[in-house]
């Protein structure tokens, strides 16, 4: 009887396994989807902050700029993409709507989740009144319709980036805010709370030296996806006349202009959304990715559409 | 659980009016004469501080206040100030337009979410470009979505009414950009869902005692999926009858939104309003229903509310 040979597995040399077990450790630090999200990003950054070398996004190129008949003009060397209804050159014009759209969601960001981390740590950590009123107010601004209430804040104030960030400031914070209270709900029994409340630590050291601390990784995880949401509301409220206004670029009134020619200049409908697709992309990628790093976060949802 | 039932409604009842004292204090705010706006080529002062008189608006801030509350606790939401008749009967109607668009739009994403969701859980060769195509919807605002299905079946293959109107015909692009938006949210819930109740002990049990495949998908895996799924179709109903702006303004759909959109324009207060409070009942009315029904078909959540 013919015997086959099995051969047996070779036993894996030591630094093969550890190879393996490190190669995996590295790759769950570094998901390709966080790679991807910040390489995208930093691209982006780029651009926004030698927005100018694009050339002049406000100058007006009636002659030049235009077809005979007066139509805007395709892609070219002279005007890599084309040129709006005004023959300004649509790249600059990017340029500077994607340095709008960074702007909004770097400071927006940053304003609506320390807002909402100081009302979500304040409402969980003070009980009583303070608690109860601090979570009816959220409830009031998670129930206010939103593009409506920020149609509203629009008619307050003159059109510019302040104006877009004050209104994303105020509907963006109460999501945070509920995260954040959720997360002390459950800390907050806890023995290390516990005992510094003990030994009589006050109740702003507890919640900064001992809260914040523990409630800070799901900040992090949450911030792509806040970006996210403030470029794509930002968009929105230009698109709709209530964030920035015309002639200053930003991505959502160029796609409002680029409407009133889709049908003969697809491109200025086009070249803006790509970006914004894109913006939006390299955010949410770079959430995907700290959410595969720290799979406890996976609960951080998405919130604006 | 009834307990627990009357104290969300009362939460609720406090945010709507929480909501509906904020507008109306921001609408005050908001600079411009209201009766200015009604007749703008007034010549006279006379003909404005008529208009002012005839709308109260010439009483204290507190008064108008009470006024309006006490109005609105008997179920009157004033008259408008340009259209001149009710602002219920205007918003009815408006109400009902966009009542049908957003049905459209969470039957469009509960297919495509629930069906890209089904294939990411059952095959997971396809799962990246599933989630590809998720992070993609999930980065386009939905005026972008909108704009772009015009383009597409609108301009180039000329397959959808281009023009603005409530039609049958005019509804299928509209109800796609919602469906196409929120389709991600849903997929990722059912697929999430699904593998954990594919991974579960009950699962393999159904297998072992040898349960037809199509059975267990539809008792054991589906009706898990079915809690979280309420939830999230109660939350987008709720918000898309609060008006759906940005699609309404996209496609000209006369919906409660564009209504919100125009009135805002003239300084309409009562209908603004009107229709902010509808806004607001309308998120919190089927928020609270999602609850209830998801208590039903999942009897664990019942626990964990009380």
């Amino acid at each position: 009887m013919a015997q086959t040979a099995i051969p047996a597995p070779a036993p894996a040399p030591a630094d093969t396994v550890t190879e393996a077990v490190s190669e995996r450790s590295r790759r769950a630090r570094w998901p390709a989807s966080l790679i991807a999200g910040v390489i995208l990003l930093l691209i982006f950054a780029g651009i926004a902050v030698a927005a100018p070398a694009f050339g002049n996004p406000l100058q007006q190129n009636l002659l030049t700029g235009l077809s005979r008949t007066g139509l805007p003009l395709g892609i070219s060397w002279a005007h890599p993409l084309g040129t709006d209804l005004l023959g300004r050159s649509e790249l600059a014009r990017l340029a500077f709507g994607i340095r709008t759209s960074m702007i909004v969601a770097i400071v927006s960001n940053v304003t609506s989740i320390a807002i909402g981390a100081a009302v979500g740590l304040a409402a969980g950590f003070f009980r009583g009144p303070v608690e109860a009123i601090l979570m009816r107010v959220t409830d009031v601004g998670l129930a206010l319709p939103y593009t409506l209430a920020a149609l509203v804040i629009a008619g307050l104030m003159t059109a510019g980036l302040t104006r877009v960030i004050v209104i994303i400031t105020a509907l963006f914070w109460a999501y945070p805010a509920r995260l954040v209270y959720g997360e002390v709900l459950r800390l907050r029994h806890r023995g290390f709370v516990e005992s510094a409340d003990a030994i009589g630590a006050r109740g702003v050291s507890i919640a900064g030296r001992h809260l914040l601390p523990h409630v800070f990784p799901l900040l992090v995880t949450y911030s792509p996806l806040n970006a996210a949401s403030a470029v794509v509301f930002e968009a929105t409220l230009s698109y709709l006349g209530a964030g920035i206004n015309p002639p200053t670029a930003s991505l959502g009134n160029m796609i409002s202009d680029g409407q009133t020619a889709i049908s003969y200049a697809p491109h200025l409908l086009l070249v803006p959304a790509v970006a914004i697709l894109l913006i939006t992309m390299s955010f949410l990628l770079i959430g995907e990715g700290l959410k595969a790093r720290n799979p406890d976060l996976a609960r951080v949802s998405w919130l604006g559409r | 659980m009834a307990r627990t039932m009357i104290r969300r409604l009362g939460f609720g009842v406090i945010a709507v009016l929480g909501v509906a004292v904020l507008s109306f204090l921001l609408e005050f705010v908001i600079p411009g004469d209201p009766a200015r706006a009604i007749a703008p080529r007034a010549q006279s002062a006379a003909v404005l501080r008529n208009i002012t008189i005839q709308l109260h608006l010439n009483r204290p801030l507190i008064i108008q206040f009470l006024d309006y509350f006490g109005q609105l606790f008997r179920g009157n939401l004033g008259t408008s100030y340009v259209q001149r008749q009710s602002v219920t009967s205007l918003i009815g109607p408006r109400l009902a337009t966009t009542g049908e668009l957003a049905l459209a739009g969470v039957i469009a994403e509960v297919i495509l979410g629930g069906g890209l969701g089904i294939v990411a859980a059952l095959y997971p060769r396809v799962r990246a470009a599933v989630s590809a195509v998720n992070l993609t919807l999930l980065a386009l605002p939905q005026f972008v979505v909108g704009l772009l299905l015009l383009l597409i079946f609108g301009f180039k293959l000329h397959l959808a009414p281009v023009t603005g109107g409530a039609g049958p015909a005019e509804i299928v692009l509209p109800a796609l950009t919602l469906g196409l938006v929120g389709a991600p949210w849903y997929a990722q819930i059912v697929a999430d869902q699904m593998g954990d109740s594919l991974a579960s002990a009950y699962v393999r049990t159904a297998v072992a005692k040898g349960l037809p495949d199509r059975y267990i998908l539809w008792r054991h895996v589906l009706r898990n999926v079915l809690s979280p799924a309420i939830t999230m179709i109660g939350m987008d109903l709720g918000a898309y009858l609060s008006g759906v702006v940005t699609v309404e303004v996209v496609f000209g759909w006369p919906g409660i939104g564009l209504l919100a959109v125009d009135s805002l324009q003239d300084l309409d207060r009562p209908v603004v309003m009107g229709t902010v409070i509808v806004g607001a009942v309308a998120v919190v009315f089927f928020n609270l229903v999602a609850d209830v029904l998801r208590m039903y078909v999942d009897p664990r959540t019942r626990e964990e509310q009380a």
